[in-house]
């Protein structure tokens, strides 16, 4: 059996931890959640001769003093959680900064490792970073990394498994005589509680009391110390604000940590003053108070129009690929229940739905190279000041622009908005952002209705239309649910980076994976059901009543419209037909049939579902049950003023069910669940309702 | 005393004071906006609702609510 090491990666936002954690050789990694919250866990497993290594990546995280939810994950794991070291990594172009976190982590006095990243950025600057000055002033080993040149990188584990083995304690921090009297003190009186016996962890306690945090305050809340500490405090706060000048003590130590780090890069970090970087030059024209605007919304539309017109290309041939194979089992295959299944039901419905796969990559693609670029960042600070006026803030574009792609992940970047409203308003509006499964509808609506009028300038339409129409509905519900100003908005803008290729095309792939995997059991099982309820019951009075109509028929082409009409009549005599029937009152109004009215609703399941059910309901017994055939059939089939109802009504009703389900979760209040799972519905029947009459 | 709300693009600045509630303030401290700290302007958007900074290497974007909360003294370089 193998002595496990547990590690806990920390670090700030944007210092390079996934790249380096990629670029660590033979490790095995692991994606899930931290319990009970659905914030990305990466856990990286190494095996070397003598060790088992479990290092687990924490969320980015600025100070201890924690803001975001993801912040608040990595600060309950350095709490509560029990590991033997911390590998802590900092980005060597923002030295400072970085070690001021790294600081507030060395007061936990862990056996610690500083990982100094991106040194390659550095030194291509010509300069360079003294790792034996930081290893010396901080007494802590320093591992110099460059995770695009892969330098450093295998140090890591040599460097953990030294550590574990040393009987040496971290270095501590000692800070101003005045501020060093009081932690003493302090900590002196919280061992008097059997919980803080341990020198090390009072002192670490009693610091973070002094640094205001209510975490650490509540944990000593319901200890019967705490009155005596509490007074103790109010003193310490008082007398050190007064003999500091400063307004709180969290300054005072801020400060305190800021002097440090500022002076151990003089020390370390041998770099002149640079005049004006890359990043900057590229900022001057992107982010321009004129031009920047205009320059990034003509990004998102030629986003748009590669992922349609590039996406086309391939469109065709998996639609080919699907008809063959079709035709190719439905004659091999003996005729019955399980040909039909499999060649009427499933095939057609699952190759409408892969067709689209090159679409969705493509849009994904072009979401990810903006995040990992560092553009995203730079378009929620030229949005920022439109998003204010529609009571939402700039940060909330980036969720609300993830919900193109997919409103699941959208929903977890809202997290990153801290204030609740802000949260919730954007969250309830970023269903008004079509996502990548609501583009197979669109572009079939589209290929049938709208051939002739530049299919891309269509699809951006309706794309801003959604949005616009969420920033309106935005707007509408700051004023009337929530008054007052919408959170602050401070971030940090990273520097422009060529994104790893490796990092863009691992996340193409899980995405090619989870839609294909998605494709092949969820919707193709959702299929079997609509084939089912539409293939029975069997009603043998109808056929056979056609099939003499059939035989006794001269010529073929009434041959072919007796057929199609004994198609028709069995689906309406189905289970799927009374179900449509049924439900048909409600959406008579916008001019749908019932087999209109059957998708749309399906579409709840999945949107991806509303295509394949068209798929099935309109080709059953048709020559060819692919999409190329569905286009022709639903032209032939639904007029002009419904097909726009249906768009508005796909372009504005509730997400899918995996949608609805996430944003339960992340709200657990009953009156927004509610109300988030009624009002899209009605908003998007009024105005498919208004369309249909006004057209 | 003079705030990051009143200076032009390009100006430099020192860090004297950060008035802010909790945890803006903190958020802005733990992004290196500390007393003492050098600070530049590189952009703002036309109507100066968003300004761009930059502070030992790091890049923020900030709303005029939050730069009206960072008190500096100019040294102007560039006057």
């Amino acid at each position: 059996m193998l002595k496990t090491i547990k590690v806990a990666i920390v670090g700030q936002p944007n210092v390079g931890k996934s790249s380096l954690i990629n670029a660590i050789s033979n490790a095995k990694l692991h994606v899930g959640n931290f319990s009970g919250v659905t914030v990305e866990k990466k856990e990286v497993f190494l095996k070397t001769d003598l060790y088992d290594i479990d290092m687990t990546d924490l969320p980015g995280i600025y100070s201890l003093n924690a803001y975001t939810p993801e912040e608040q994950v990595a600060k309950n794991f350095l709490i509560n959680e029990d590991f033997d070291i911390i590998l802590n990594v900092v980005d060597a172009n923002t030295l400072s900064r970085n070690l001021i976190f790294s600081l507030q982590l060395m007061d936990m006095h862990k056996k610690m490792i500083l990982v100094v990243n991106m040194v390659d950025e550095i030194e291509s600057k010509g300069g360079k970073i003294d790792k034996d000055a930081l290893e010396s002033l901080l007494g802590i080993p320093v591992i110099l990394t460059s995770a695009k040149e892969h330098k450093g990188v295998d140090e890591i584990s040599t460097q953990i498994i030294k550590l574990k083995k040393e009987d040496k304690k971290a270095n501590k921090i000692y800070y101003d005589e005045r501020v060093e009297q009081r932690i003493e003190k302090l900590a002196k009186t919280l061992q008097k509680s059997p919980h803080f016996r341990d020198d090390d962890y009072a002192r670490f306690i009693a610091i973070r009391l002094l640094d205001r945090d209510e975490q650490v305050y509540k944990i000593i809340h319901d200890l019967p110390i705490f009155i005596e500490v509490h007074s103790m405090l109010e003193k310490m706060y008082k007398n050190l604000e007064l003999e500091f000048d400063e307004d709180s003590t969290t300054d005072i130590l801020s400060n305190e940590r800021a002097a440090i780090a500022y002076n151990l890069q003089m020390e370390a970090l041998n770099l002149k003053d640079e005049d004006e970087g890359m990043s900057e030059k590229i900022d001057n024209i992107l982010i321009h108070p004129i031009l920047g605007l205009p320059i990034f919304l003509f990004f998102m539309w030629a986003l748009f129009q590669l992922t349609f017109e590039l996406g086309n290309i391939p469109m065709n041939f998996i639609g080919e690929m699907f008809t063959q194979t079709q035709n190719f089992l439905a004659d091999f295959l003996p005729k019955g229940m399980f040909n039909s299944l499999l060649t009427d039901g499933v095939l057609p419905a699952v190759g409408a739905v892969v067709m689209f796969l090159p679409n969705i990559l493509i849009l994904f693609f072009g979401l990810n190279l903006l995040e990992q670029t560092g553009y995203m960042s730079r378009a929620a600070y030229l949005m920022d000041g439109f998003m204010k006026r529609f009571g939402l803030q700039g940060k909330a574009f980036v969720p609300l622009v993830s919900g193109f792609g997919c409103t699941v992940p959208a929903y977890m970047a809202a997290r990153t908005l801290k204030n609740p409203k802000d949260r919730i308003i954007t969250m309830l509006v970023l269903g008004f952002m079509s996502c990548g499964a609501r583009l197979p509808i669109y572009v079939l609506i589209i290929a049938a209705f709208f051939a002739n009028h530049n299919p891309g300038n269509v699809l951006f339409a309706i794309y801003i239309g959604g949005a616009i129409l969420g920033l309106i509905v935005a707007k509408i519900l700051r004023t009337v649910l929530f008054k007052g100003e919408p959170e602050p908005f401070v971030m940090e803008m990273p520097p422009y980076r060529f994104p790893s290729s490796k990092a863009l095309f691992m996340d193409l792939w899980i995405k090619t994976k989870m839609f294909l995997k998605k494709a092949g059991t969820f919707i193709a099982f959702a299929s079997m059901i609509v084939w089912f309820l539409s293939a029975y019951p069997k009603n043998d009075m109808i056929t056979q009543n056609f099939q003499t109509k059939i035989e006794q028929a001269k010529s073929s082409k009434a041959k072919a419209a007796l057929k199609n009409e004994l198609n028709a009549k069995l689906l309406e005599n189905s289970y799927l037909g009374s179900v449509g029937k049924f439900i048909e009152p409600v959406f008579a109004p916008l001019g749908f049939d019932w087999r209109m009215s059957v998708s749309v609703v399906a579409g709840l399941a999945a949107k991806e579902v509303v295509v394949s059910t068209m798929g099935t309901l309109y080709a059953v017994g048709g020559e060819s049950g692919a999409s190329k055939g569905l286009i022709s059939k639903i032209r032939e089939n639904v007029d002009f003023k419904a097909a726009v109802a249906l768009l508005l009504i796909i372009m504005i009703y509730s997400p899918c069910l995996a949608a609805m389900s996430t944003f339960y979760a992340e709200i657990p209040q009953w009156a927004w669940r509610v109300f988030y799972t009624i009002y899209p519905n009605v908003v998007a029947w009024i105005f498919a309702y208004s369309a249909y009459k006004i057209l | 005393m003079k705030k990051i709300s009143d200076l032009k693009i390009n100006d430099t600045a020192i860090v004297k004071k950060i008035v802010a509630l909790e945890p803006v303030k903190g958020r802005l401290q733990s992004m290196g906006l500390v007393k003492g700290a050098k600070v530049k302007v590189l952009e703002h958007t036309l109507a100066k609702q968003t300004w761009d900074i930059i502070s030992g290497n790091t890049k923020i974007a900030l709303r005029e609510e939050e730069a009206r909360g960072v008190l500096i003294d100019r040294i102007n370089e560039n006057a």
